[in-house]
């Protein structure tokens, strides 16, 4: 894999831009499609928030100073995205956001990119019922298996909270399971 | 091994010792997944076939589609544009230089602002969760009350609502 610094320079300049944007998609479009697939559970929408993401990245790679990781910045990029395309969803719709997240989970019985039992699709509504940040942290320590290091550093909260948050929603998710 | 089970009659699995410390530490490890039995491992989402294979072009398409130049009709609307944004510019300078005197600290907020930002702001933690993480003992009654209560007032209050207000006996706790 090519080196992170190189691959920002590369990006910057315009003659490198467009060989080293396909090397930038093909090494993290996999990693962020599931990060934001956990946040909008739907594929055709999870497919048009990664396509949105890059174009942001590549739109904004100039202004990248390097403060933080570029993987970092990716990320913080594509929970964005992926919140606001939940928020414009569920104005267009007229719904409030816990209405939406009722329907995204009936539609997933529905959806044929959903193979999960009824464990799985359990554990999708007990993971509903928390709060965004909890959403987050679950998905992004459980299932992505981040560090807290780097969760502090794309959603900007100490590793503390993050810790806090971490312990709620597995207790929370924990009481769901076993009461259902 | 052989040595401790001489005098029972209990075996175990092939093997069982030998691979027992492995087992725990991986039941220890720092592993999320290892140590939660309710919880699934995995998620059940799935992607259609080939789909990661043919998203760099559909990007590419996206891309080169958003970057496609638009032709504008009324080039005139540029300079109604520009003298909008000097106007604006101006009136924002003028407000500025206007209120600039106080330099913003967290002393300068109202605290009416700092209610309203904590009742409005979703911070993920509900009343009860923040209570389980403040510790209490750095905390008074008096962190809780908007105004300061006079001791006279206190005695007014209990002398009031109070039955027997002798049989507090305060005169030897004073």
């Amino acid at each position: 894999m090519i080196a992170e610094k190189t691959l920002v320079e590369e990006l910057q300049s315009k003659e490198t831009q467009s060989r080293a944007f396909e090397v930038l998609v093909d090494t993290y479009k996999q990693r962020l499609y599931w990060h934001i697939r956990r946040i909008v559970l739907n594929h055709d929408d999870a497919d048009d928030v990664l396509q949105n993401t890059f174009i942001k990245v590549y739109k904004n790679i100039g202004g990248f100073k390097g403060d933080s990781k570029l993987f970092s910045w990716m990320y913080r990029i594509a929970t964005n995205e992926a919140l606001s395309f939940l928020k414009s969803k569920s104005k267009k719709l007229g719904i409030s956001d816990g209405e939406l997240q009722d329907n995204m989970i009936n539609n997933l019985q529905a959806d044929v990119y959903f193979e999960g039992d009824d464990i799985q699709l359990n554990l999708q509504k007990a993971i509903a019922t928390l709060p965004e940040k909890q959403k987050l942290v679950f998905n992004m320590k459980y299932f992505e298996e981040l560090k807290y290091e780097k969760m502090s550093e794309i959603l900007g909260t100490s590793v503390g909270a993050l810790k806090a948050s971490y312990h709620l929603a597995v207790k929370k998710i924990e009481e769901y399971l076993k009461d259902d | 091994m052989n040595k401790d089970n001489q005098n029972n009659d209990f075996k175990t699995p092939e093997g069982y010792f030998e691979s027992f410390t492995e087992r725990l530490m991986g039941r220890l490890s720092d592993n999320p997944s290892a140590h939660n039995d309710l919880i699934p491992k995995k998620d059940g989402f799935e992607v259609p076939e080939g789909y990661f294979e043919g998203v760099n072009q559909k990007i590419l398409e996206k891309l080169n589609y958003s970057e496609t130049k638009v032709v504008q009709l009324k080039p005139f609307k540029k300079y109604y544009m520009a003298a909008a944004a000097v106007a604006a510019i101006v009136t924002l300078a003028f407000i500025f230089n206007w209120s600039a005197s106080k330099e913003l600290s967290f002393d300068n907020i109202a605290d009416s602002d700092l209610e309203n930002y904590f009742e409005n702001t979703d911070l993920g933690f509900s009343t009860y969760e923040l209570a389980e993480l403040i510790p209490v003992d750095e905390l008074e009654y008096s962190d809780m009350l908007e105004g300061h209560l006079d001791q006279e007032n206190v005695l007014d209050y209990l002398n009031d609502n109070i039955d027997d207000f002798e049989a507090l006996n305060l005169e030897n706790n004073e």
